[in-house]
């Protein structure tokens, strides 16, 4: 005995092109809705993660534009000023803080890299406090620098592979001229750590001639006021505080107006689909209202034929949705590149997160806005009176 | 196959009137008759003679303007009351078996698929298995799995038959079973409904333009200008 | 000192300098090739090869076999200090018009101080266009990213190296000939020419071969 269900699907069978580019349809939207939900997810919890593994939760340095602190900072780069040493002391007698470290960014013009020259960057760090920070470093080869006046540097794994080194080569900071000795290179850490050459404090500072530093790390003990803390290091003179979450809100109002551009367009997509989801059915049930009239004289209940038409239509919704989602599963890594390219920051891991329960949760969207668009045709359909569409020749 | 005993269906004073715009159409003129179990009635006229009108109101696809249809003493149609379609779906699920000149085979479903299509909407206990006595009975077990494009015509409407005799009706109303088909083929669905008339006294109604298809029923009523004239 | 390695993995990852003053450079993504990219292909291309109109990227890989030839012919290790054998390599390739008219890879070795990078601009028989070292570290690193230096190489192909091995610095022809621009950087000199018999060869295993068999 056939079921209304295998109905449904042998109707949709009778106009193959018009099914398939109707689940063509869907099949698009789907895939960008699913999409924009995964990039929303994976975005927000690559930048934790990022920021996460700073290692610190607070960074002081001078005054500057916080967004070009933000960026910079997630991006590897530096405050515009220097500050004094000595504030790394002060800091750590705060009651909140755990550790303090100091941090010396400085850059050199190389004239050799590239066409027309590039930069070159090191963090100069101290050996005592720096680690402490990071203790999900892991090492390659070799270990931190002896002491803090060593020709040394460690290298972050893609410093060290663009520059070919291993443990023991030398290396040379350009326009000083200094031979720096490798004495460990760092796993991979996926973040901008990997891409850095760090150098002890003294010795960076030695060769830039001064005895500053450009930032200060600060780890809060746990449960400690962060807030109370920030207000009272905002006091310091001529010093910013960037803490984390405020570097994740500003780059998440940044990317939110693409978020919301694109969310409106992946709407747009769905309705667009939805109109073609409602267009196609209705146009079925009209080329079929002789046959629903016979069915109705089978016995066919107004409810039987409107859930068979809106059947059609959970078919072609649920159809074109999976369809879609394992698009966007096999092009995850194709719409994570073009994320990349077109975005301010892009942190590091994967920015297109999409898992059963999101596709889930999009195919059953996509479900119910298609009943919705399938409710009118399908009313129609129940609606009609048997005589009025049959037709003899009498 | 076997039919429900003891059916009659009495029609008093039946009227169908139509608006075409300003005009009003008599399609049916105070029709009274009874049919009674085992009946084979067949109608007959001219295009407008109110043929297919009767029928539909006797078979419960429509409301009449007035008079009253009784079904087996039960009243039907009657005191100006209009049945809804709910209604009049419940009714003819139970009782009705409709054929149709045009078939309306379902394409996507095969011979088999499509006979037991009204299964899918409503089931009377004990039709279990009567799919394939059908088929075998209308000389079309070779034909199952085949969808409508690959069979003849004669072999649609026995399929459609079949579709219609599958909930085991009481009364099988046949309009213009033949009209899309052939002289032989005519004939042949002919002897299929005079067969099933006769050995399982099914109760048929029809409506046909062909005079030796009229012949071959138990009763003959002519209509003309709305009134029935049984000869 | 001993050839080291051959590590076709140039690609810089994300966020690798931290720029004081604003430029920080924009890493390759790090599922590009991770042989030897040019920094920016659209300006160094025309540069290169002036007749271009343009190019296309080809990521190329090894096979096991062409790998065991690359060894054979190099004479010494092939060792890869990051990355596995089978990364895939950059060749553009350089069109005019519709017509293909060369090549364009580049290949990192290690040097003294940092990665050396050699690009070498092919035609269709093999030989040099132009010589290019995108990077280079040492402080007379400039000596060899002279033009004048670069110069010395044009028209060489890879049969001139079957009369000089760069590893002992001996032999004749045209390749004995060039002087080392910098005394103090001798190593590194010697590494810019390994580079390049590296570079000739891959060239030669990935696609003149190939051309030879298919032509």
């Amino acid at each position: 005995m056939i079921s209304p269900f295998q109905i449904a699907y042998k109707n949709l069978l009778r106009d193959r092109v018009r099914t398939l580019l109707t689940l063509g349809g869907i099949m698009l939207a789907s895939w960008v809705l699913v999409s924009l939900l995964g990039f929303n997810r994976g975005y927000e919890r690559a930048l934790d993660h990022d920021i996460d593994n700073m290692g610190y939760q607070l960074m002081v340095m001078a005054k500057g534009c916080p967004y070009e602190a933000a960026t910079l900072m997630l991006q590897g780069g530096t405050g515009l000023r220097y500050i004094e040493r000595s504030m790394v002391d002060s800091i750590s007698r705060e009651p909140e803080v755990e550790q303090a470290t100091p941090i010396l960014m400085q850059a050199y013009f190389d004239p050799n890299k590239g066409e027309s020259g590039g930069i070159a960057g090191y963090f100069g760090v101290e050996a005592a406090t720096f680690p402490a920070m990071k203790l999900f470093y892991r090492f390659r080869k070799g270990g931190w620098f002896q002491n803090e006046n060593a020709a040394e540097v460690v290298m972050g794994f893609e410093a060290a592979e663009l520059e070919q080194r291993e443990v023991g080569d030398m290396t040379l900071v350009p326009e000083k001229n200094v031979q720096l000795k490798v004495v460990g290179i760092l796993e991979r850490t996926g973040t901008q750590d990997d891409g850095t050459i760090f150098v002890p404090l003294k010795t960076l500072q030695n060769i830039s001639e001064t005895d500053k530093i450009t930032t200060i790390g600060i780890r809060v003990k746990k449960g400690a006021d962060v807030a109370g803390l920030e207000g009272r290091l905002y006091q310091l003179p001529n010093v910013q505080v960037v803490s984390f979450s405020q570097v994740k809100q500003t780059i998440m109002t940044l990317v939110s107006t693409t978020r919301v551009m694109v969310f409106s367009i992946a709407v747009i997509a769905l309705l667009i689909a939805m109109a073609g989801v409602a267009n196609t059915v209705l146009m079925s049930v009209v080329e079929r209202l002789q046959e629903i009239g016979v069915l109705k004289t089978m016995g066919a209940m107004p409810s039987d034929i409107f859930l068979l038409v809106w059947t059609e239509t959970l078919i072609l919704c649920t159809g074109g949705g999976i369809a879609g989602v394992g698009l966007a599963f096999a092009f995850a890594r194709g719409a994570d590149a073009l994320a990349r390219r077109v975005l301010p920051y892009a942190p590091k891991g994967g920015l297109v997160e999409i898992d059963l329960k999101l596709a889930l949760l999009t195919i059953g969207v996509v479900g119910v806005v298609g009943l919705l668009s399938g409710a009118y045709p399908a009313w129609k359909a129940g609606r009609v009176r048997p005589l009025e569409t049959i037709r003899s020749a009498v | 196959m076997t039919s429900q005993k003891g059916i009659t269906l009495e029609a008093r004073g039946l009227r169908r009137t139509y608006q075409r715009g300003t005009e009003e159409i008599h399609a049916l003129d105070g029709v009274s008759l009874k049919i009674q179990e085992a009946d084979f009635i067949s109608f007959t006229g001219p295009s407008g003679s109110g043929k297919t009108t009767l029928v539909n109101l006797l078979g419960c696809l429509d409301n009449p303007t007035a008079g009253e249809l009784d079904l087996d003493s039960r009243r039907i149609f009657g005191g100006g009351k209009i049945v809804s379609e709910r209604k009049l779906t419940r009714i003819r699920r139970e009782v009705f078996g409709y054929i149709f000149q045009n078939f309306y085979l379902i394409p996507t479903l095969t011979v088999r698929e499509n006979v037991t299509l009204p299964l899918a909407f409503y089931r009377k206990p004990g039709t279990d298995g009567e799919a394939e006595k059908l088929l075998s009975m209308l000389g079309l077990e070779h034909r199952m799995n085949h969808l409508p494009g690959e069979i003849s015509g004669g072999e649609m409407q026995r399929a459609s038959i079949a579709r219609a005799l599958i909930n085991r009706p009481k009364i099988l109303l046949a309009d213009e079973p033949t009209g899309s088909l052939d002289t032989k083929r005519t004939m042949e669905i002919g002897e299929v409904l005079r067969h099933l008339n006769r050995s399982a006294g099914l109760t048929i109604v029809m409506v046909t333009h062909n005079a030796n298809l009229a012949k071959l029923a138990g009763r003959v009523i002519e209509m003309r200008d709305g009134r029935a004239h049984e000869g | 000192m001993k050839e080291q390695a051959v590590a076709i993995s140039g690609a810089p990852g994300k966020g690798f300098f931290q720029a004081l003053f604003l430029l920080f450079l924009m890493a390759v993504p790090a599922w590009a090739a991770t042989g030897c990219d040019l920094n920016s292909p659209d300006r160094d291309v025309p540069r290169l090869f002036p007749e271009s109109t343009r190019y296309r990227s080809n990521y190329v890989s090894l096979r096991a076999d062409q790998l065991r030839s690359v060894v054979a012919r190099l004479g010494e290790s092939f060792r890869v200090l990051y990355d596995p054998l089978n990364v895939p390599y950059t060749i553009y390739e350089i069109y005019n018009g519709s017509e293909k008219v060369g090549y364009i890879h580049g290949v990192n070795q290690k040097g003294q101080f940092g990665g050396i990078q050699v690009f070498v601009a092919l035609d269709l028989a093999g030989r040099i266009k132009s010589f290019y070292i995108q990077k280079m570290s040492g402080q007379w690193a400039g000596k060899f990213r002279d033009t004048e230096f670069g110069r010395r190489f044009l028209g060489i192909s890879l049969k001139d190296f079957d009369s000089f091995d760069p590893v002992s610095g001996k032999g004749s022809g045209r390749l004995a000939k060039i002087r080392n621009p910098a005394p103090e950087m001798e190593t590194d000199f010697y590494g810019v020419l390994r580079a390049l018999k590296k570079n000739l060869i891959l060239m030669d295993e990935l696609v003149y071969s190939t051309k030879r068999q298919n032509p």
